[in-house]
């Protein structure tokens, strides 16, 4: 019953407000999504959309709890019940997570860019056109495409495909939720650690090269290997 | 009075921020500019030694903060240079004795005054990074051409653009153009390649620095030599001179053979 999305200000989790969702099923279930997405959430600033539901500050507490056992933080929650918007304020957490900006991390620059919608297939995407820099981590429960170089020490983390039209330096894990079929391509692929699904490999040193030529990373037979990435 | 508040950072230690803060407040100053540099470095000051003004020090910046001494008294004038002051830290302080709400207040007291406020920060980037670089309009990045330090160079480059400062300009310290053409160090393109931001600077290696440090004396007030030379140039392309960037030579056959200036 809930959905998880990326957005502008971090990752938003929606609840359902339909008959018959409870608060508890719904907790389960997240509880569930988290523990299937290994370190996807870990660091991740979240928000999340409770529509009408009308819920006690224990309630919201124990979901605050359960983002924070994944080392996920909360810092907003969105709700149309005065009651749920009450509590919230009174845990000091925002309100509307649209117009607020969520708290700075130093260490984590979440991506002021727009998420887009793929058409392809119907997966959303994060389209990033600058260089990623050392430190910063950008994290999509999608793709991610990036217009430039991500330089040694970022670290770029998709639930689904990795595509750099650039330089790809940095740590990339794609498939981060557990998708094996994910991909990372780059034109120049040379991240300090790779990773897809729950498959981890270093790149050989070696590989410096005077002409890169393009290259996508992807799981075959259990076995993540590395092909020409010929469009 | 139309002033520019400039934080001059690395990420690294070691690097030559704080002689290249005090060489080019020096030579904005000698180019008739009223200037500011302020010691961002609580704790592990430096920028009094290198401008030879420690003695002089009666009040400092936390003093200010702290309702001790006006601004004014805390500021030291360097007669060798017309209108040059420093604003030096406290020693026996750390980083936390000012916060980036009370840094912001009190560089914008001189913005009135000043042409150029320069800002020397700590390596890093923690607290003290984040309170020297709050008020900047500008950021310049020191950098030796060296992994470690265009690494952490990157990183404090994209803290800046987080903190929107606006893209930050690169010096790139210590070069030997010898030793790069022997690929024992990065070149220029190299690092910007890598970084990707404009060079405004690049500053050879130059023994002299070390003996100018010492003595309390900036390069630029009296050497000819390639670096003094190239802190002016960074001045002047400062105030908005077009100076072409020219790769330093690290002492030319000619120069070797006569012995520098």
């Amino acid at each position: 019953m809930i959905s998880i999305k990326g957005q502008r200000q971090g990752i938003l989790i929606l609840f359902s407000d339909a008959e018959g969702a409870t608060w508890a099923a719904q907790l389960d279930e997240l509880k569930a999504k988290l523990e299937q997405s290994g370190s996807f959430f870990s660091k991740a600033r979240m928000s999340l959309d409770v529509k009408t539901l009308s819920l006690s500050l224990e309630e919201l507490q124990a979901a605050k709890n359960l983002l924070e056992e994944h080392r996920a933080t909360l810092w907003a929650i969105a709700s149309q019940n005065d009651k749920t918007i009450a509590n919230t304020r009174r845990m000091g957490l925002a309100t509307d997570p649209n117009k607020e900006d969520p708290p700075a991390l130093v260490n984590d620059v979440v991506a002021k860019e727009n998420p887009f919608a793929a058409i392809a297939d119907g997966t959303d995407g994060l389209l990033v056109q600058r260089i990623v820099r050392s430190g910063q981590t950008l994290r999509h429960p999608g793709h991610i495409v990036v217009i430039g170089d991500v330089n040694p020490g970022a670290e770029l983390i998709a639930g689904s495909d990795i595509i750099v039209w650039g330089k790809l330096y940095g740590a990339a894990h794609a498939g981060s939720t557990g998708n094996d079929k994910a991909v990372v391509c780059a034109l120049d692929l040379r991240p300090t650690i790779l990773r897809i699904a729950n498959m981890t490999r270093r790149v050989p040193e070696d590989k410096k090269r005077k002409h890169p030529k393009p290259e996508m990373a992807k799981i075959v037979r259990q076995e993540m290997n590395i092909y020409e990435w010929t469009p | 009075m139309d002033s520019v508040v400039i934080t001059i950072t690395s990420g690294k230690g070691g690097v030559g921020k704080t002689t290249t803060t005090a060489n080019i407040g020096t030579a904005l100053a000698l180019m008739g500019k009223k200037v500011v540099i302020a010691d961002a470095d609580i704790g592990l000051r430096n920028l009094d030694i290198v401008l030879g003004l420690e003695n002089r020090i009666v009040y400092d910046s936390v003093d200010f903060v702290e309702g001790r001494c006006k601004l004014r008294q805390a500021l030291i004038r360097d007669k060798r240079a017309g209108e040059l002051y420093l604003l030096p830290a406290a020693q026996t302080r750390d980083k936390t004795a000012i916060n980036p709400q009370q840094m912001i207040a009190m560089i914008n007291e001189l913005r009135d005054e000043f042409h150029y406020i320069l800002i020397d920060s700590p390596a890093g980037i923690e607290q003290g990074f984040q309170v020297a670089v709050a008020p900047a309009d500008r950021v310049l990045v020191v950098t030796n051409p060296e992994v470690s330090s265009v690494r952490d160079a990157d990183r404090v480059i994209g803290l800046s653009e987080a903190l929107e400062k606006g893209p930050a300009m690169l010096i790139i310290n210590r070069i030997n153009s010898a030793r790069v053409r022997k690929k024992d160090m990065l070149s220029v393109e190299d690092i910007t390649e890598i970084l990707g931001s404009q060079v405004i600077g690049v500053v050879p290696e130059d023994e002299e620095i070390l003996s100018s440090t010492n003595r309390g004396q900036p390069v630029v007030l009296n050497s000819k030599g390639s670096a003094a030379q190239a802190y002016r140039d960074i001045a002047r392309r400062i105030v908005g001179e077009n100076v072409p960037l020219t790769m330093p030579s690290n002492g030319s056959f000619w120069q070797k053979l006569f012995g520098r200036a």
